[in-house]
């Protein structure tokens, strides 16, 4: 249990996607002017990617090794597939927001980072709980990226208004370029933040 | 691409490679790629047949309500013959409105949108179905801030301004002058269409 507890809170903040892995950085920069924007992208990577690494993680001993990369990358465009006919037959309101977002999840080099870094030499629970937990971080860094943005780009969070009419909202912070700072500065700050854990670690001798 | 995460995985990870392939023969290897498609090929259909019907009906459900949603007090929804998406939205016979599709070139390509108009040239309602706006700039056009705005205009006062002391026309959003622009001359254009349809008689 303490296993797949780790292997699952890893993904957190240790080996964070998108702050320490630096994957999947075009996602954070694109889909994260606002928080519905950035959490809906978020829940859909946590998705299609718990479920790639569960398929691959089944058919890691039929899969071809010279061929692995294109038979992961069919898999997860079989799933994201999947899950836009049957949005699109079960709610059809969501399929319309989620539209672009889901095409793009088939490319996110995070998603294939996993099944073939991990799902591709592990048992399925561990597998799962992997996908799980770097799709957690991954809507986590995105929550962030995209609280920051909203609040400071619009003055709003979810829409609401919360500095009030009188604040002039930095436009920068909603454009591409305000996305990159941002994520430099939030990419730092975790490096702080994992030195200070690894430091408190050695301080209590246990091994990093 | 995987490379500084490998050492960063799991003690669970077998540090040696694969034991050598045997059967590597490049036929098997294209078999087995051949038969991953396949599988998941499978998959789409299946799934594509099973749920192809509630789709297309699910659609159509959509469709009927976005129109309902246009002119709320029509209570009849007419396809206007020889025009691919045009509807008249009439009220115990009389034409409340024509709800008309307009599309024109926004900032980050084309603004599909949906355009209810009077028969006398008066912007009703609209709606945008399909935008490729900056997200948090452009796409304000479809908050009511902006777009209410457009409603009960005719043909003239649909033009943009930025001097706030303008209070015939439509103020553009600030940040987002070329959207603002776009939509306004999508239902300029919509309203155009209509009065034309309109003078020629047609119902």
């Amino acid at each position: 249990m303490f296993r797949l507890w780790k292997i699952f809170s890893k993904g957190l903040i240790m080996e964070n996607p998108i702050f320490v892995l630096a994957l999947s950085l075009c996602p954070a920069l694109a889909v994260t002017t606002t928080v519905v924007n950035a959490l809906t992208m978020g829940l859909s990577v946590m998705f299609v990617l718990s479920a790639n690494n569960v398929v691959v993680s089944l058919t890691r001993k039929l899969v071809n090794h010279k061929v692995r990369v294109p038979i992961y990358i069919t898999s997860i465009a079989t799933i994201v597939t999947l899950v836009q006919l049957l949005l699109q037959a079960y709610a059809p309101l969501l399929y319309k927001d989620l539209g672009i977002y889901l095409s793009l999840i088939v490319v996110f080099a995070i998603i294939l980072a996993r099944a073939e870094v991990f799902a591709s030499k592990n048992s399925v629970v561990p597998s799962f709980f992997d996908g799980f937990g770097m799709g957690c971080g991954f809507t986590l860094a995105m929550l962030i990226i995209g609280t920051i943005r909203e609040l400071v780009g619009n003055g709003t969070i979810l829409g609401y208004n919360i500095l009030g009419h009188a604040y002039q909202p930095a436009l920068i912070m909603i454009l591409p370029p305000g996305a990159f700072l941002l994520i430099g500065y939030l990419v730092g700050a975790s490096k702080l933040f994992n030195q200070y854990l690894e430091k408190r670690q050695k301080a209590r001798g246990e091994v990093v | 691409m995987t490379s500084t995460s490998t050492s960063l995985s799991t003690s669970t990870a077998p540090s040696a490679p694969k034991p050598a392939h045997k059967e590597d023969s490049i036929l098997r290897i294209a078999l087995n790629l051949t038969a991953a498609c396949l599988i998941s090929g499978l998959f789409i259909a299946g799934t594509y047949f099973l749920t192809h019907d509630t789709a297309v009906q699910k659609e159509a459900e959509l469709k009927a309500l976005t129109l309902k949603s246009m002119v709320t007090e029509a209570d009849s929804y007419k396809n206007v013959a020889g025009k691919t998406d045009w509807y008249i939205a009439s009220k115990a016979g009389k034409i409340i409105a024509y709800i008309v599709p307009a599309e024109s070139k926004g900032y980050g390509g084309a603004i599909k949108m949906l355009v209810a108009v009077t028969p006398d040239g008066v912007v009703k309602n609209f709606n945008i179905l399909d935008s490729k706006e900056t997200p948090g700039l452009g796409d304000k056009a479809s908050k009511p801030q902006f777009s209410g705005q457009l409603l009960g205009k005719s043909a003239e006062h649909l033009t943009v301004t930025k001097d706030p002391s303008d209070k015939d026309d439509i103020m553009a959003i600030s940040g987002a002058t070329i959207t603002s622009r776009a939509v306004t001359l999508g239902v300029k254009n919509a309203v155009a269409e209509v009065a034309q349809f309109v003078k020629e008689g047609g119902s």
